[in-house]
């Protein structure tokens, strides 16, 4: 029998608020502004890899979830740093391009020049018109903490007091640095797409795996199989909202539609699938020869622009180049099997729960043992968002509070 | 052997009607038995150029085959494309064709119409027959972001 208003609206009875979600969290705009002061302005945010600025004077942009425009840049002394992207004489963009090569950055609008360690080298007629009143040590940019690791990927902080970057991963990415730092590595493409849905309704697509059963891909390739060891894949949480998924054996062979390979990767089980998500919207996940690498950057509560990155070995030949690229097609190129039907659904979450759509709880209740099917990955991440926010998922108002109180 | 420009373009025309229609096997007809099926573009990101789909034409048929059994993106496309250069070798009997790409999504509710990518085709086209037939055809995107993407090739 259907539902009527009031049990449509009601919390699930014999759930704990920790296995639903206000679908309030994935709609309001004031929650979204909480979230980039909270979370977005405190944690790590992988930019880019490094192999994106191989050489001294290149330069890459990063459009921080936070607000902030970034540019990141080797010195001539071939360290990375990040700066704000903004001329700090009259507040325009330093840099317009997403990537290029410099020795200066010269703003366009009055030539104001900085290096690669963000000094200011040269303020046409400075002297002339600001005497001694503001002159190029004045006027440096604005530093932004960056570190590099695990695997060679740029990372950075907009708060300059946060803790170091090992402190916020802890050992969440333990179980995948043999195969990160295995070899210096190489992007083999880079995919943008802005998407009008939440941006932790995306990251749910790749925190839970009951939704394996919508690929048709990954249906055929092993998960009905008992040898894969898909059903005894198990989460691992760690602190600070991370989490792990165990490995399991894919049989590329059982797909027709798309190129495989035995290519593997370095000190990767042959046919091997590892992935780590890591709050609040990165993932590296790792499939038989391809590492891919989600990063999701927030613009609104329905608003985020989805960065998808495949990854090869820098000592790969032209052929396994390729080839890498075409097994990294089949499933995640814009084209691919898996990533398409993702972004699908997760777009018609967003549409279906909107502000004024009076959607219902959302539930995260499976529970099997922490094994593939189980939702605690989307739990964990969840208590994390509760934690840095100060208010429940499942009751973000306090609603409920209120009401046994009363 | 088929010289004739006006077959030509409407082997290209032709291409596009199929793939529009879902038309696998009217597609499959218009390639030569080796043709190999590529889709690139380069990003100014990470300063390379990217291979998004890459297949032989068994890899194809096996891909036309599997499409039904996915869940899809089920607005239709219209591909319109405008054949710009035409290089016949006639000793070699082929020709290298180049046209301009316009695909428009059109929303199955609703009906709305909007540009979805820009981009180019750069097609080798075997004449060594009584008519002409796709020997590669690699498309050459300048639109990277598609959205949630999708699934039949363009």
């Amino acid at each position: 029998m259907a539902r009527n208003q009031t049990e449509w609206r009601q919390r699930p009875k014999k759930l704990p608020p920790s296995h639903y979600v206000d679908p309030a969290i994935y709609s309001d705009p004031q929650l979204f502004d909480e979230e980039r002061e909270k979370i977005f302005g405190k944690v790590w945010w992988l930019a880019i890899h490094e192999s994106e600025v191989p050489n001294p004077y290149d330069f890459r942009t990063y459009q921080h979830p936070a607000g902030r425009e970034l540019v990141i840049v080797r010195g001539e002394d071939m360290k990375v740093r990040t700066f704000y992207n903004i001329c700090p004489h009259r507040g325009n963009l330093l840099v317009y391009e997403p990537s290029g090569n410099a020795k200066r950055l010269v703003c366009i609008f009055h030539q104001w020049a900085f290096n690669g360690k963000g000094e200011c080298i040269d303020i046409p007629r400075g002297k002339d018109g600001y005497q001694d009143r503001v002159c190029a040590s004045d006027v440096a940019l604005k530093e932004v903490r960056t570190e590099i690791g695990y695997g060679g990927f740029v990372w950075v902080n907009v708060d300059d007091n946060c803790g170091p970057l090992s402190e916020h991963i802890g050992h969440a990415l333990d179980y995948m640095l043999p195969e990160l730092e295995a070899e210096p590595m190489q992007v083999l493409w880079y995919y943008q797409a802005r998407l009008k849905t939440n941006y932790k309704l995306i990251h749910d697509t790749n925190s839970e795996f009951y939704h394996d059963y919508l690929h048709y891909h990954n249906r055929i390739t092993g998960m009905m199989k008992p040898e894969s060891g898909y059903f005894q894949r198990r989460y691992e949480a760690f602190p600070n909202g991370h989490a792990s998924v165990g490995s399991m054996n894919v049989d590329y062979g059982a797909y027709k539609g798309g190129g495989h390979s035995d290519l593997g990767w370095p000190n990767l089980p042959t046919n091997g699938w590892k992935l780590v998500d890591l709050f609040p919207c990165i993932t590296v996940n790792l499939r038989t020869s391809v590492l891919r690498i989600d990063t999701y950057i927030p613009l609104g509560p329905k608003d985020v622009i989805l960065e998808f990155r495949a990854l090869g070995l820098k000592s790969d030949t032209p052929q396994m180049r390729r080839q890498r690229e075409k097994d990294a097609a089949t499933i995640w190129s814009p084209f691919g099997r898996n990533l398409h039907e993702d972004l699908l659904a997760s777009t018609g979450q967003g549409i279906a729960m909107t502000e004024h759509s009076d959607p219902m709880y959302v539930l995260q209740g499976r529970e099997e043992n922490q094994t593939i099917h189980d939702e605690i990955g989307m739990r964990h991440y969840l208590a994390e968002w509760s934690r840095r926010m100060g208010r429940s998922s499942a009751d973000p108002y306090a609603r409920e509070t209120k009401t046994k109180s009363a | 052997m088929t010289t004739d420009r006006a077959a030509i373009e409407e082997l290209i025309y032709s291409s596009c009607m199929a793939l529009d229609d879902n038309d696998y096997a009217s597609y499959m007809s218009m390639c030569s038995p080796d043709f190999t099926y590529r889709l690139t573009a380069f990003s100014p990101e990470v300063k390379q150029d990217m291979s998004w789909l890459d297949h032989d034409r068994a890899e194809l048929e096996d891909l036309f085959a599997t499409l039904p059994k996915h869940n899809s993106d089920r607005n239709p496309l219209t591909r319109n494309a405008v054949v710009y250069k035409v290089k016949i070798n006639e000793e070699q009997k082929k020709a290298d064709v180049i046209s301009a790409l316009q695909i428009f999504r059109t929303a199955l509710n609703g009906g709305k119409s909007e540009l979805f990518a820009v981009g180019k085709y750069v097609d080798e086209i075997a004449l060594d027959g009584d008519e002409p037939r796709l020997v590669s055809r690699r498309v050459k995107l300048d639109t990277r972001d598609l959205g949630w993407g999708y699934h039949v090739p363009f």
